[in-house]
């Protein structure tokens, strides 16, 4: 049973509050952290082999040293608690349960990357998240913690799923649509406002105090070579027991799926979404991938957000890759023209299809709009519906068939 | 300067150069929709993709700047079949509008789909409808359907006009461009956005449904609407004279020039030329005895002016050019006026109200050759001239192209000045007042219908070539005076309006040095404008 | 989301549109926060929401005037963002997540249930101006599938009867 590391506070009815995250040992790491310089920081990060666990699984460590050492003005920190992926749902425990391990986390990175103001862009949706999140900043505010040398502005957003990729985070937070930037320039070179920028997931952030706490050692030794520590995995969907779950990033996702109660429904599993919505969909017996990002990479579908969604053998596939396509064609930002146009075209077939008015071509030609598609857009969302487009079809191409006249 | 290798070729570019002009400068054509030149990157349409060196995917050009050594190619499978899909991507929600669209013949999508596309279209099912035919302004029509949502438009409205008026509002395929609601597109370089939008998203009101694109002419010419003279192309239908309602002059697009106007018009030049297919137009000499007017030929009309010409003391004869006029027109003018040493000369007629200026294109001088009139001598204001007829000093009075009861000579000086004129001759284009109340009118071509130059005020020579046919009988002005002059001894000895340019090169001192080769398409400054610094006021929208 | 108390007690009469002194002292200390003041425009137009109960097209060329842009650029934020309702909403908004953990628990149901009993479409309003529809996506709270957003409160586990407790609930 591995350690619980980001969830260790969940238990205290009152571990959002300052005292009880003190009386934890929080903010100890931070003093620590005052000792270190910066660099020193990004490197027992970078040791750690902690990986963004937003969604693209980049090394956190490389990325703050990106940030270019000659810069003399101002260099921005962003907290990416969008959380919109579906089925995810990890970032709204911690912002609730454990605010201060993220300011926590906030002060040691901001530290490291030579940042004094930073933001948390939360989801508008997240209200209670937010109400929680704001008190603890404003207890941080009244201690001391923040104001002496970290300013932290929390900005919430007003209702889009772009909003979680980065940089259309960051056009948000400047004020605009959730328009991706084109890239490059990158943020750590030019992000927020013109300034280098670093985007950090809420959890990948409430990893660092344990980091510098207890070591880079221990932290990555909790995990696969590639990648260090502990995750929460949001498990829902056709399992008895549906919630979050820490583990180590080596689980398995069978294990997963037993911590978690086992399959419900039917009982017996039909197939798997590992990483949230975006992910490539895993069938029955390909559940023995250990559920980092490596690992889940060489199976061909990705960790992303670590939403994982259980489906039994009554769930109808070609419905879940409807509903699927609704939200790809419902959140796309619409800036540019392969994303914007095929998102919603591939909707209306999946949706015939489901209602029995499928076209015999409809299955090739959604598999080649999508191959066509990938990697010709600003950001990564059409590369995240394309996992569920093609995955859902050609692995499971007979249920689809059979709802299509004369296919 | 880094030099790069595209499609095999080694070419070297000015530093900061992007890969769709360092293409161009190598001679290739990277196919694109949202780039443009003047405005920034939005890197939307993602059509402009090309394969690079070490780079694992195609990559876009408009946003990759060209780098020492770097190893490009545009026509490899790759981005061949990159392109192909783009290019069904941006036709899946199209409306199928060919037949009913102005843009049909100089459509980019047309003309992408027919180079890159050649794909069987496989969008079976029903499209997102959006408003079709919504005015926007006075002078731009907005088809919502038809747009590829590049965002040229708005990010015209906000960085050349700073004017923010247009918008993409909503998100994913329901995108849409937009004014805010209840708004108008009303600056006064709206029409500019028909010219950058690729398809027939936005379209010229005025053109609309008139003549098809393929059916035009285009001449290289200026714009005589201010003193700025922008540099435009004149589209002329002579093929479908049945179409456009007769109007000959279809429509004014303009014409890059980087030291002028870079890409852009104002509203009011581009749809300046309505008068030359008007009704009102001169089209025949015309003598006007006792109230009636009675067509004439120009042997007669000539006669008239010559004989008066010759009869007369020059102190007795009066001329009012105008500011309009060629430079060709107004040193055959000068040749003339010299020839009987008469003196009692004029150029300028203010105007009643100062005309509108900015700090882009617009001069509140509304006349294209004032500093070319100075020069040759006509900068004086009408006024002298029309003091003399008042005072019964003047026997003979030639008016160019002025009405003078528009402007802001005294009315009853005006009036007083033509009823006791024995002979008032008019030489213009179109009907007015002064034509009306003159005792010979011969008509002149309109400046589309003839060639020549003007001086811009800057000291900009510019050439405007021929682009139609004139209209009737009427004559370049220019070719009028020669005549008169051919009857009193001296011959114009120009048969061209080049002719005349290169006698007003050899004899005023601040044309030296100039020609018609010399001017080209973009223009030459005068020497003692070069020197003397008067540059200095370009348009505020170049791009750097 | 929900009709504010402001306005219900008609302390601000949306007609005028305008934010009262302190609102404008809290809008120039929100557009101090960033580096452009323009990254305080979502805030403010949460404000605007507030305020006066949704965001009309004077509120748009009103908070434009607050931040020196163009009325269509606000206009473009607020018809992309999802939140901020361009219509006088219900005063209370029932969100029924339809994204896929909360379809495979029955989120259909809920919503055909809810079409039934409240007699509109997602999207609508009722008559009485009691309760706005909507289908949204993910709301990331997929451990307690079905589940919706009413007014600010995340309501988990739904089934149809604890859906018309929630909706009697509602005045």
């Amino acid at each position: 049973m591995a350690e619980i590391v980001l969830m260790r506070n969940f238990s205290n009815p009152d571990s959002h509050t300052l005292a009880a995250y003190r009386a934890g040992g929080g903010y100890a790491a931070w003093d620590k952290a005052r000792q270190m310089e910066p660099a020193a920081i990004t490197e027992e990060v970078k040791k750690a082999n902690l990986r963004g666990l937003g969604g693209a699984g980049f090394p956190t460590g490389t990325k703050w040293s990106f940030i270019p050492k000659n810069h003399t003005g101002p260099v921005y920190l962003v907290v990416n608690a969008d959380e919109g992926e579906p089925g995810t749902f990890k970032d709204r425990y911690l912002l609730e349960r454990d605010p201060h391990a993220l300011i926590e986390g906030m002060l040691i990175a901001a530290r490291a990357v030579r940042c004094t103001k930073s933001f948390v862009y939360i989801r508008g949706e997240y209200v209670e998240p937010w109400r929680r999140f704001s008190a603890a900043v404003k207890q941080a505010y009244d201690a001391g913690l923040l104001g002496q040398g970290l300013d932290i502005v929390i900005h919430r957003g007003a209702g889009a799923y772009i909003c979680g990729e980065e940089t259309g985070l960051l056009s948000s937070l400047e004020g605009k649509k959730g328009w991706p930037k084109i890239k490059p320039p990158f943020p750590a070179i030019k992000g927020a406002f013109g300034q280098p920028t670093i985007v950090n997931n809420v959890e990948t952030l409430c990893c660092v105090p344990p980091i510098v706490a207890r070591g880079a050692e221990w932290f990555a030794g909790l995990g696969t070579k590639t990648q260090g520590g502990t995750r929460m995995y949001s498990v829902s969907g056709r399992v008895k027991k549906p919630a979050v779950y820490e583990a180590s990033v080596s689980i398995t996702l069978r294990q997963l799926i037993e911590m978690a109660g086992g399959v419900s429904g039917t009982g017996r599993l039909k197939a798997v979404v590992p990483g949230g919505g975006s992910a490539a969909i895993l069938t029955a017996d390909e559940i023995d991938v250990t559920m980092d990002v490596d690992g889940l990479k060489n199976a061909g579908t990705m960790i992303g957000s670590a939403g994982v969604m259980v489906m039994d053998e009554s769930v109808s596939i070609p419905e879940a890759l409807m509903v699927l396509a609704r939200f790809y064609a419902h959140e796309s930002c619409g800036q540019c023209t392969p994303c914007r146009e095929s998102t919603g075209w591939i909707y209306k077939m999946v949706h015939r299809i489901v209602d029995g008015h499928g076209h015999k071509d409809d299955l090739d030609t959604i598999l080649d709009v999508a191959k066509r598609g990938a990697g010709t857009t600003i950001c990564a969302f059409y590369d995240g519906a394309v996992g569920p487009y093609i995955s859902y079809i050609e692995k499971f191409r007979g249920e689809f068939e059979a709802l299509i006249p004369h296919a | 300067m880094p030099k790069l290798t595209i499609n095999g070729k080694e070419v070297e570019v000015p530093a900061g150069t992007n890969l769709i002009e360092a293409a161009r400068i190598a001679g290739f054509e990277v196919p694109h929709y949202c780039y443009h030149p003047s405005l920034s990157i939005a890197g939307q349409c993602r059509l402009c993709m090309v394969d690079i060196e070490k780079t694992p995917r195609p990559t876009i050009g408009c946003n990759t700047v060209a780098t020492e050594g770097m190893v490009v190619n545009t026509e490899t499978d790759r981005v061949r079949e990159t392109r192909k899909s783009i290019m069904e991507f941006h036709l899946i929600n199209h409306p199928l509008d060919c037949p009913v669209c102005d843009q049909a013949g100089e459509c980019w999508l047309q003309i992408y789909y027919m180079k890159h596309g050649l794909y069987d279209p496989r969008m079976k099912d029903e499209k997102v409808h959006k408003p079709k035919a919504v005015p926007l302004g006075p002078h731009v029509m907005l088809d919502a359907e038809r747009c590829i949502l590049c965002s040229r438009c708005v990010r015209y409205c906000d960085e050349i006009t700073h004017t923010g008026e247009l918008g993409i509002f909503e998100r994913g395929d329901h995108s849409e461009i937009g004014l805010f609601p209840g708004r108008e597109l009303d600056n006064k370089y709206s029409a500019n956005v028909v010219d950058i939008c690729p398809v027939g998203a936005l379209t010229d009101r005025d053109f609309r449904f008139q003549v098809r694109v393929w059916y035009l002419d285009t001449a290289k010419s200026v714009c005589p609407g201010c003193a700025r003279g922008c540099n435009i192309d004149v589209h002329v239908n002579r093929r479908r004279p049945h179409h456009a309602e007769g109007r000959r002059v279809a429509r004014l697009k303009p014409r890059f020039n980087a030291e002028v106007n870079t890409w852009w018009l104002c509203d009011a030049g581009r749809y300046g030329f309505g008068f030359v297919d008007a009704p009102d137009r001169l089209a025949v000499p015309a003598q006007r005895e006792g109230g009636t007017s009675t067509d004439a030929t120009w042997e007669q009309g000539i006669a008239a002016v010559a004989g008066a010409l010759r009869r007369l003391p020059p102190a007795q004869i009066g001329v009012i050019a105008s500011p309009k006029m060629a430079n060709e027109d107004l040193f055959a003018l000068r040749r003339l006026l010299d020839l009987r040493g008469v003196t009692q000369v004029a150029g300028q007629v203010s105007p009643r109200v100062p005309g509108d200026e900015d700090d882009f294109l617009i001069r509140a001088d509304k006349n294209p050759n004032s500093l070319g009139a100075e020069l040759l001598g006509f900068g004086a204001d009408a006024r002298t001239v029309i003091e003399a007829a008042g005072q019964r000093r003047l026997k003979f009075l030639w008016v160019f192209g002025h009405d003078l009861l528009a402007g802001a000579l005294p009315e009853r000086d005006v009036l007083e000045a033509l009823r006791v004129v024995d002979t008032v001759v008019f030489t213009g284009s179109n009907v007015n007042w002064t034509s009306a109340h003159s005792h010979w009118v011969l008509p002149a071509t309109a400046w589309t219908e003839r060639e020549g130059t003007y001086t811009n005020f800057e000291g900009r020579v510019q050439r405007f070539r021929t682009a139609i046919e004139p209209l009737g009988q009427a004559l370049p002005e220019w070719d009028i005076i020669g005549r008169v002059m051919t009857l009193l001894g001296e011959s114009l000895q120009a048969t061209r309006a080049e002719h005349l340019f290169r006698q007003l090169v050899e004899a005023v001192p601040a044309f030296a040095g100039l020609s018609y080769q010399l001017l080209g398409d973009t223009g030459h400054m005068l020497a003692t404008a070069e020197a003397s610094g008067r540059r200095g006021a370009g348009p505020s929208g170049a791009a750097s | 989301m929900s009709e504010t108390p402001a306005v219900r007690a008609g302390l601000t009469d949306p007609a005028t549109t305008k934010f009262s002194e302190p609102q404008l002292a809290e809008v120039r200390r929100l557009q101090a926060l960033y580096p452009d003041k323009r990254g305080a425009l979502l805030p403010v137009l949460h404000m605007a929401q507030e305020t006066f109960g949704y965001i009309s097209l004077e509120a748009e060329e009103y908070v434009a005037s607050l931040f020196d842009l163009s009325p269509a650029h606000v206009h473009e934020v607020v018809t992309f963002y999802t939140l901020y309702f361009r219509e006088r909403p219900g005063r209370h908004v029932v969100a029924v997540c339809h994204n896929l953990s909360c379809h495979m628990a029955g989120a259909p149901k809920i919503i055909a249930h809810l079409k039934q009993k409240l007699g509109i479409e997602p999207g609508e309003t009722t008559e009485d101006g009691r309760v706005t529809f909507l289908t949204v996506e993910c709301l990331c709270a997929c451990e307690a599938a079905p589940m919706a957003q009413v007014d600010d409160r995340y309501e988990l586990n739904l089934t149809a009867e604890k859906m018309d407790r929630l909706l009697e609930g509602l005045r």
